[in-house]
C-alpha cells in the first residue's frame, strides 16, 4: 500500500496531534458557526483564524494553493453574476453598457464566498492532517459501524489499483485504432469500449473479496484488535464537548444582538 | 420481514465486498468521461449498479461514501454533494425493486426519475451552500436566466434539470447494459436478485 491517494502531507505540529474525532467536531463547529452566525463578515473573520492555524502548522502553502484552485472559478462567477444579475439588485454602482453592477449582488456574493471559503478551509486542514487509516480507526473507537470503515478503507486502496487497470484498457484499445478524440459522436463511441472491460474486470474481483472477508470472520460481533494505537485523553474529550458548547453559545447570542 | 432484518441481508458480505468496488468505478469513470471531454459526468454509474443488485439502502450508502471519499482525496466541495449521490443510489434501487429495470425503456424511465430526484436533492444544496453557481459551464445557463428575470431558485432548478437529466438517463441505461452482460451466477448472489434477474 504505498501510493497515497489522499491529500495528507506528513507533519508533526499541534494538529496532527489530535484526535480525529476532536477534529472532525472542529470542522462541525466551523460549518454551524459559518451558515447560522449572523453577520456577513463573520465567515471571513474564521477563514482568517483557519489561515493562522495553517501558518502555525506548516501548512500555508497547501492550504492557500488548495483553496485558490478550488474556490477561485467559484469566487469569479459569484462576484459576476451576482453582481450584474442579483433579482434583489437595487442600488447600482457602476454601469457598462447595458450591464449594472450591484451592490447587494456583490454583498451576496462576497458573504457566499466567505462561507465557502471557510468550510472548505476546515476541511481542507482536517484532510491534511489526518491519515485516512486514522480516521477510520477514530471512527471505529467512537461505535461506526466495522462494514463502514472497512469499505472507506478498501475503497482509498484500491483507487491507485483501477486507475492503473483503466490506464492499460485506454492503451490498449487506442493501440487497437480507438479514437478518443475528434467529432461528439466519435468520443461517446468511444466510452464503450473503454468502460465496458473495466466494470466487468472489477465486478470479478467482487466475489473473491467476498469470500476472503467471510474466511477471516469480518462479520462476527467482535471487536476488533487494531494494530496502531490512537489515544484519546479525556482532556480532548472535554475540549469537544465545550467547542461545541461555545459553538451554540455563539451562535444564540449572535442571535439576541 | 422487518427494517433490520431487510438492512442487514442487503448488507451482505458480498454488498460490503462490492461498495468498495462501485465507489472507485464511479470516480474512475467520472475521470474518463471527462477525459474525453464529453458533456455528461457518468459519475454515478456504480452507485445505480449497486442500488439494483443490492438494494436501495446500499444504492443510498454507496452513494454517500464516493462524494465523501471525493472529498478526502480532490475537493471537499464534493462532500456537500454527498446526499444527492445518495438520493441516486436510494432512487435506482426503489426503480429496480418496481421493476423498472428490466427492459431498456424502463431503464430510461428509471434514469428520468433519479435525475428528477438527484435535482431535487442537488438544488437546496446549490443554492444555500453555493449561492447557485457551479464555477462550471453551467453558471452561463444560470446567469441568463437570472439576466431574464428569474428568482435565484427557480434559474438553478432549470440548470439542474437540464444538465443532469441527460447525464441520469445515460447512466441509467448504461448500468442496465451492465447488468444484462453480468453472468447470472454472479447477479444471483446479491440480496435483490429477483429484481435484477427479471432483466434477464
Amino acid at each position: 500500500m504505498a501510493t497515497q491517494v489522499s491529500l495528507y502531507l506528513a507533519g508533526d505540529r499541534f494538529l496532527y496531534r489530535l484526535n480525529p474525532v476532536t477534529k472532525l467536531v472542529v470542522v462541525g463547529c466551523v460549518i454551524m458557526l459559518t451558515f447560522l452566525a449572523p453577520g456577513s463578515w463573520t465567515p471571513w473573520l474564521m477563514f482568517t483564524l483557519l489561515g493562522l492555524l495553517a501558518l502555525s502548522n506548516n501548512l500555508a502553502r497547501p492550504f492557500f494553493r488548495s483553496l485558490w484552485r478550488i474556490i477561485a472559478p467559484l469566487a469569479l462567477f459569484l462576484f459576476v453574476i451576482h453582481g450584474l444579475f442579483s433579482p434583489d439588485g437595487q442600488t447600482i454602482l457602476l454601469t457598462v453598457g447595458p450591464l449594472a453592477l450591484k451592490q447587494e449582488g456583490l454583498a451576496f456574493a462576497w458573504l457566499m464566498t466567505g462561507r465557502i471559503l471557510s468550510v472548505t478551509g476546515v476541511s481542507l486542514l482536517l484532510v491534511f492532517t489526518t491519515p485516512p487509516a486514522a480516521l477510520m480507526l477514530a471512527l471505529a473507537q467512537h461505535g461506526v459501524p466495522t462494514a463502514l470503515t472497512y469499505i472507506m478503507g478498501t475503497t482509498l486502496q484500491i483507487i491507485p489499483q483501477m486507475r492503473a487497470r483503466a490506464a492499460a484498457i485506454i492503451a490498449a484499445q487506442q493501440a487497437r485504432g480507438l479514437e478518443t478524440t475528434g467529432s461528439l459522436p466519435q468520443r461517446v463511441r468511444a466510452l464503450r469500449p473503454l468502460i465496458t472491460p473495466l466494470v466487468l474486470s472489477s465486478l470479478v474481483d467482487v466475489e473473491e473479496r467476498a469470500i476472503a472477508l467471510e474466511a477471516r470472520a469480518f462479520r462476527a460481533n467482535r471487536p476488533k484488535t487494531s494494530l496502531t494505537d490512537l489515544p484519546d485523553p479525556p482532556g480532548e474529550r472535554l475540549l469537544r464537548w465545550l467547542g461545541f458548547g461555545l459553538t451554540l453559545l455563539i451562535i444564540g447570542a449572535g442571535w439576541q444582538l | 420481514m422487518s427494517f433490520n432484518e431487510r438492512l442487514k441481508k442487503d448488507f451482505s458480505t458480498i454488498t460490503l465486498a462490492l461498495i468498495p468496488v462501485a465507489i472507485v468505478l464511479n470516480i474512475v469513470v467520472g475521470q474518463i468521461t471527462s477525459a474525453l471531454k464529453l458533456p455528461i459526468f457518468l459519475d454515478s454509474i456504480g452507485t445505480v449498479l449497486v442500488g439494483v443488485l443490492a438494494g436501495p439502502w446500499a444504492g443510498l450508502v454507496t452513494g454517500l461514501l464516493t462524494n465523501i471519499i471525493w472529498g478526502m482525496i480532490t475537493s471537499p466541495v464534493a462532500a456537500a454533494f454527498a446526499p444527492v449521490a445518495g438520493a441516486i443510489g436510494l432512487v435506482a434501487g426503489l426503480c429496480a425493486q418496481s421493476g423498472l429495470f428490466s427492459n431498456w425503456w424502463k431503464a430510461l424511465i428509471s434514469g428520468v426519475l433519479i435525475g428528477v430526484a438527484a435535482s431535487i436533492v442537488a438544488v437546496p444544496i446549490r443554492v444555500y451552500m453555493f449561492g447557485g453557481i457551479t464555477g462550471s459551464g453551467a453558471d452561463f445557463i444560470t446567469a441568463y436566466l437570472l439576466a431574464t428575470g428569474r428568482d435565484l431558485f427557480g434559474s438553478v432548478i432549470i440548470t439542474v434539470l437540464t444538465s443532469n437529466l441527460p447525464d441520469k438517463v445515460v447512466t441509467a441505461l448504461v448500468a442496465w447494459g451492465i447488468i444484462k452482460a453480468l453472468p447470472q451466477r454472479f447477479v444471483v448472489s446479491f440480496p435483490r436478485a429477483e429484481a435484477t434477474l427479471a432483466a434477464k
